[in-house]
């Protein structure tokens, strides 16, 4: 079979277009079989590295959802992550330090939390509703600080595993990961997924044909919020301590939008994609240029989205990707 | 054929001072074709809006099947059996013809018994019968638009309607085109669906309609069989001015004083 009956063969199959790139999950899929070593090398900062590359990619993942294919940029996913490590945390502290336990509170306390604020937020649309999620986002992290029975400004205590690796926490963070693609794909190739994307698309048409875009919006957020949980979950017995400033930074908020739209929004290989390569230059960055290496950082950025408006995946496309790439950057593209 | 299907009485819609209707009435027959004509900015996007849901009348009320179109949530008014298709086409940019088709199957009134290959192969038949077949895996921001005008009709057939209205699809289309578009739509309407069409190309409402309601400045100014609509003397008026019209009145009676004059004198000796 040639390349274009591959290629229209592969579209035919419902590949491609709602998912992205198949060449591009086929290689996400690879590099996450590769990650399955990684522990092998009994390297805990090895394994604290691409820990947190599988901790990013998941979040970007529960961020694309809502700001990728419902088109509902959120500034506020930061908050998932926090109550799925402080549900962890919250668990310890009465005792329970099973890991699985955590992971399904945390995943289920950040759903209701993304249900229970989606239905009034998710009426606004555009900038509103970006400004309203990181209000929430704000105030959720100055209510936690604030109370004394999650430890306030000083956070918490969490129960770590007796394992100088912290493999069991690696493993788990790749599984999570891996649920957050595979859940990805499976959903986007969904009735739900042509949900979200016609409402991004065009809400009051999607509307006409039948599709309840508050109750979708609302299954997308819940969803993300879910991976996002999942993720915080882990990260906190991993990380032995939370406290506000760690589990709703700036950074963590702000990562998984960049790792989406660097990687390819709205497809499902991009937001790994976009993790590997930002939380990856980042850590280099880091070593490399202690004090400079946010401005490296931020140009980086700056660069890629410039050149790769539509994100790396783009280059994966089967119809002569690289030709258009070319021939974009020499016409201007508002 | 004599059950109304579709009741609108005494509509009315506000935008600020403005009435864009008031006071509009008729019911359409089940298995109709009713044609909705009227001069620009005379309401007749606006009725369509009222009738799918999207917009809430003021005054009075659209009901189809019992039940009042205003109660029923935008998503809903297609599961009761109403379709319609934008003026200004909406397709979904990033998906195929194919995927923008298959959205209105998998969430249309007989949607939640479709399973996602269930709703592409409805798609597949739907666009065979729009005649876009051969454009289906092109993605709706890259297709023509007398071919974005078809894909609407398509997602708009994949709710599985009873009621169709169609807001100027023909409007941009070539002399052929538009008798492909009419033989479609007589197609549909043999399926048994009932459609209100918006339309400008006079020539097309009068060949395909069983009804005519005429609106100008919002308000309803004739209505009945196409060609009784036509002559009437309001119509031709907000078609084509007063000035018009009084020509036009003026023309009638000198043409009928001339035949008074005629049947009053013999005629001329062979």
């Amino acid at each position: 079979m040639t390349i274009a009956a591959t290629a229209a063969a592969l579209r035919r199959a419902g590949l491609g277009g709602i998912t992205g790139s198949p060449l591009a999950f086929a290689v996400v899929l690879v590099a996450m079989a590769l990650l399955l070593a990684v522990p092998f090398a009994h390297n805990g900062y090895l394994n604290n590295v691409f820990r947190n590359i599988l901790m990013y990619a998941a979040m970007a993942y529960g961020w694309n959802l809502i700001g990728g294919y419902t088109g509902y940029v959120s500034f506020g996913n930061v908050t998932f992550f926090g109550i799925g490590a402080y549900s962890a945390a919250v668990l310890s502290a009465h005792g329970i330090d099973n890991l699985a336990a955590g992971v399904a509170l945390g995943a289920i306390a950040s759903a209701a939390f993304a249900v229970v604020i989606g239905i009034p937020v998710l009426r606004l649309k555009g900038h509103y509703f970006g400004i309203a999620t990181l209000g929430i986002a704000l105030a959720v992290a100055d209510i936690v600080a604030n109370l004394d029975a999650l430890g306030g400004t000083s956070g918490l205590a969490v129960h770590q595993v007796d394992d100088a690796h912290f493999t069991v926490y690696y493993y788990a963070m790749w599984l999570v990961a891996l649920a957050a693609i595979l859940g990805t794909y499976v959903i986007a190739r969904s009735k739900l997924g042509y949900a979200f994307v016609a409402i991004r698309e065009n809400e009051d048409a999607a509307a006409v044909l039948g599709i309840w875009a508050t109750r979708y919006k609302v299954t997308a957020w819940a969803i993300g919020a879910m991976m996002a949980g999942a993720a915080g979950a882990i990260f906190a017995p991993a990380n032995g301590f939370i406290d506000p400033s760690i589990t709703f930074a700036t950074d963590a908020n702000v990562f998984p939008i960049a790792m989406t739209i660097l990687g390819g929004i709205g497809t499902v290989a991009g937001p790994f994609i976009g993790a590997v390569i930002l939380a990856g230059a980042n850590e280099l960055l880091q070593r490399y240029f202690v004090k400079a290496h946010t401005l490296f950082f931020g140009a980086m950025i700056v660069v890629i989205v410039l050149i790769l408006p539509r994100g790396l995946v783009w280059l994966f496309g089967l119809r002569g990707g690289l030709r258009t790439w070319a021939k974009s950057l020499t016409t201007y593209k508002a | 054929m004599s059950e109304a299907a579709l009741h609108i009485e005494g509509v009315g819609v506000r935008f600020g001072g403005l009435w864009a209707l008031s006071d509009v009435s008729f019911a359409v027959e089940r298995g109709a074709v009713l044609g909705l004509i009227g001069p620009n900015g005379s309401g007749k996007t606006t009725l369509m809006n009222v009738i799918s849901g999207v917009y809430k009348p003021v005054t009075g009320e659209v009901r189809y099947g019992g039940r009042r179109i205003a109660d029923v949530p935008t998503h809903q008014v297609c599961h009761l059996g109403i379709a319609r298709t934008f003026q200004i086409v909406k397709p979904f940019a990033s998906l195929n013809a194919r995927e923008n088709v298959a959205v209105g199957a998998m969430y249309g009134r007989e949607g939640s018994k479709r399973s996602t290959r269930a709703a592409f192969e409805r798609a597949d038949e739907l666009l065979e019968i729009v005649d876009l077949a051969r454009v289906a895996y092109r993605r709706a921001s890259d297709l023509t638009i007398p071919d974005r005008k078809r894909l609407e009709v398509a997602k708009a057939l994949a709710l599985d309607p009873e009621v169709l209205l169609l807001d100027e699809v023909m409007a941009g289309l070539n002399a052929t085109e538009v008798e492909e578009a009419l033989d479609l739509l007589r197609r549909v309407n043999q399926r048994g669906i009932t459609l209100i069409v918006v339309e400008h190309l006079m020539k097309a409402i009068v060949s395909i309609s069983t009804c005519i309601v005429v609106l100008a400045e919002g308000r309803k100014i004739a209505e009945g069989a196409p060609a009784d609509v036509l002559a009437s003397p309001e119509v031709i008026e907000a078609y084509l001015g007063s000035r018009w019209a009084k020509r036009q009145q003026q023309l009638e009676a000198i043409e009928a004083e001339r035949r008074a004059v005629q049947q009053v004198r013999p005629p001329a000796p062979s």
